[in-house]
């Protein structure tokens, strides 16, 4: 499928343990020969780059004096095909969405390392002038190029790009200035990729991992961020916390001491809160369990990652609310998405108008939190049982190795994620929406949690299948996925539903 | 995925996937259960699938059509020249549809739907489509035409 060459993996067996620097050295030449651009990344230089930044451009600086002073700051997704474009893009985020961070989004044959297919979609974007790609293809374009994008703004500049084989894009954006970059080895590769082992993803972040480590090394802190919006549909706070908790320890057995954490929105205001706290408290347990006691982890959290309804109004509630949960749930950034979102990748100005419209939110809600809330504490509780019960089990079944640990809970179907991709994860759980609009499971899998939690769960499901006149099976939770992109006369009707359209 | 339900069985066979470097697969999925549950033979080939293989694919089962979702706005690269893969393959009147998120950004349906019906596609789909009216408009396409496994 690739277009270019992956050298063989020297088939060591998989372990958490840090790369030797000998070792990484030697994958770093061999890596950066797999493509022309690769020759233009100097370390030393980079490293010189990354000390010249003013503080305000340095995302790891910025994470921190929010987190520090309970700040929400805003950042949206956004990426075009050529430069041009994304330079034009990156200057409207920064000036007329007043992002605090600013992203470059790969377009997708980056991200599955087709960078001749990406070269002709620059191509076909040049001649035609629109973006027929998804994303910037930053590997085609090289370090000088990137640097344009950095010099262009005024903010710090992250790097998303949806990958399970990050390891071009990031020796590449790190050498350009970007100075974030999100992505992991457990969520990306049961997210991104049909393919690839679980193993294998691992291996490549363990790369970035260790890329960014070996800054930090010379005196240059990176965000590192873990996406833990998984599939993006209905995915369940303990199933996304659990992988997050796990993604961390493998990144700080690489050396990282700077890992965000990313959750997406169930879009409801009491769970979200809970799963935001909830999560930077799990990470922080388990890595003192490790004996890690000096990593950072903040939290993002990220608009709704389901489908999105059409309407513009009903997208801009969305928009709107997911500042609002972002804020009241104490998280450090919040990563924003427009009303254009159900009709795909928004326009510049649209995708500014969804910061200015969250960050209106955060204003409002500045100072709010659910702490005492006796809904919340008990939310919070429930999740914090459920991450528990899962990462303990993992961390058994790979005797204290965190990467043996996973791999062998996703073959046993102990670790899973709804709806994904990849041919090496179960699939067997499935969420669904309870009466009261939590994201609850309706079928655990192999999930090992505890009865009466599953209870909880399924009493939740039980009470909405009844309350709508439905049975409580696979067509509750396959309806849960489109329920909060129907039109708002279905959702909330003005007046009475014939039966059958109410269905 | 759900055991199909005893649906009356039909002749026909239909490919899915999502086409490309595509790794939207939920509403894919959905679809195929919904192709199974209507008395389809479905062969479901998941996220990711090169424009290759849904034509190697449908050349092996005799497929009747072939159903191309994609959601990243890259569908319009992807989908170029999917006709003329056919029509190498033997599978010159093969129905073909596409469906989903085609271009990149916010574009005029009009206009998309005359690009894609352009490349060859019997039928495209906007954006929020749903299940029920892709499956009535494909019974009626399919009703006028002989299935595939009747004619070898």
């Amino acid at each position: 499928m690739n277009d270019i060459a992956s050298p063989k993996a020297v088939a060591a067996p998989l372990r958490e343990t840090a790369i030797p620097d000998d070792d990484f050295q030697a994958m770093r030449v061999a890596n950066l020969a797999r493509w022309p651009t690769g020759a233009a990344v100097d370390f030393d230089e980079a490293v010189a780059f990354h000390h010249a930044l003013p503080p305000h451009k340095r995302l790891a600086d910025a994470m921190r004096r929010a987190h520090d002073g309970r700040r929400c700051l805003t950042q949206p997704r956004g990426g075009f095909g050529t430069l041009a474009m994304q330079k034009a893009l990156m200057i409207a985020l920064d000036r007329d969405g007043l992002a605090d961070i600013v992203p470059t989004t790969t377009d997708s044959y980056t991200r599955n390392e087709q960078f001749a297919a990406a070269g002709k979609g620059v191509e076909e974007s040049e001649r035609l002038g629109r973006s027929l790609l998804n994303g910037f293809p930053i590997v085609n374009y090289g370090v000088a190029a990137a640097r344009e994008l950095i010099g262009a703004i005024d903010k710090p500049a992250i790097m998303l790009t949806g990958t399970s084989m990050p390891k071009l894009t990031s020796e590449i954006g790190f050498a350009a200035g970007y100075t974030g970059y999100l992505g992991s080895g457990i969520a990306y590769t049961t997210s991104y990729i049909k393919e690839l082992s679980i193993a294998d993803g691992i291996r490549n972040y363990q790369y970035l991992d260790r890329l960014a480590a070996h800054y930090a090394s010379h005196g240059v802190e990176l965000h590192r961020r873990q996406p833990g919006f998984l599939t993006g549909t209905n995915i369940p706070p303990c199933i996304a916390i659990a992988i997050a908790v796990l993604d961390c320890l493998l990144a700080a057995a690489q050396g990282v001491r700077h890992y965000g954490l990313e959750l997406a929105q169930t879009l409801h205001l009491v769970q979200d809160a809970a799963a935001i706290a909830a999560c930077e408290a799990l990470a922080q347990e388990y890595l003192a369990r490790k004996g890690y006691r000096d990593v950072f982890t903040p939290v993002t959290s990220l608009h709704w990652m389901g489908a999105w309804p059409h309407d513009a109004a009903q997208a801009a509630t969305l928009v709107s609310y997911g500042g609002t949960l972002a804020a009241i749930g104490g998280a450090t950034s919040v990563t924003t998405k427009s009303t254009h979102e159900a009709h795909g990748i928004p326009t510049p100005e649209a995708n500014a108008e969804g910061l200015r419209i969250t960050r209106m939110a955060i204003y409002l809600a500045r100072g709010i939190r659910l702490d005492g809330l006796a809904e919340y504490e008990a939310e919070r509780t429930l999740i914090e049982r459920e991450v528990r019960a899962i990462v303990d089990k993992v961390l058994e079944m790979g005797d204290g190795d965190v990467a043996v640990g996973t791999v062998r809970a996703f073959e046993a179907g102990v670790l899973d994620v709804p709806w994904s991709p990849n041919r090496h994860v179960k699939s067997r759980v499935m969420p669904a929406r309870d009466a009261r609009g939590y994201l609850r499971i309706f079928d655990a899998g192999a999930l090992p949690l505890p009865r009466d939690v599953l209870e909880v769960h399924a009493e939740g499901l039980r009470e909405r299948a009844a309350r709508e006149g439905v049975a409580c099976d696979r067509e509750l939770a396959i309806r849960s996925v489109y329920e909060l992109s129907e039109p708002l006369a279905m959702l909330a009707p003005d007046r009475p539903m014939p039966a059958a359209a109410a269905r | 995925m759900s055991a199909p339900r005893a649906a009356t069985a039909t002749p026909f066979t239909l490919v899915t996937g999502v086409i490309g470097a595509d790794t939207h697969i939920v509403g894919n999925r959905i679809l195929s259960m919904a192709l199974e549950e209507a008395g389809y033979r479905v062969v479901s080939l998941g996220a990711l699938t090169p424009a290759g293989d849904f034509i190697r694919a449908a050349v092996e089962t005799a497929a009747d059509a072939i159903l191309v979702s994609s959601l990243y706005g890259q569908g319009e690269l992807d989908c170029r020249g999917f006709r003329e893969l056919c029509i190498e393959a033997g599978l010159d009147d093969i129905l073909l549809y596409v469906g989903g998120n085609l271009v990149v950004g916010k574009q005029p349906w009009d206009d998309v739907e005359r690009r894609f019906l352009d490349m060859g596609f019997d039928r495209a789909f906007a954006p929020g489509t749903r299940v029920p009216e892709a499956l009535a408009m494909l019974g009626a396409d399919l009703a006028a035409r002989t299935p595939k496994a009747a004619r070898q």
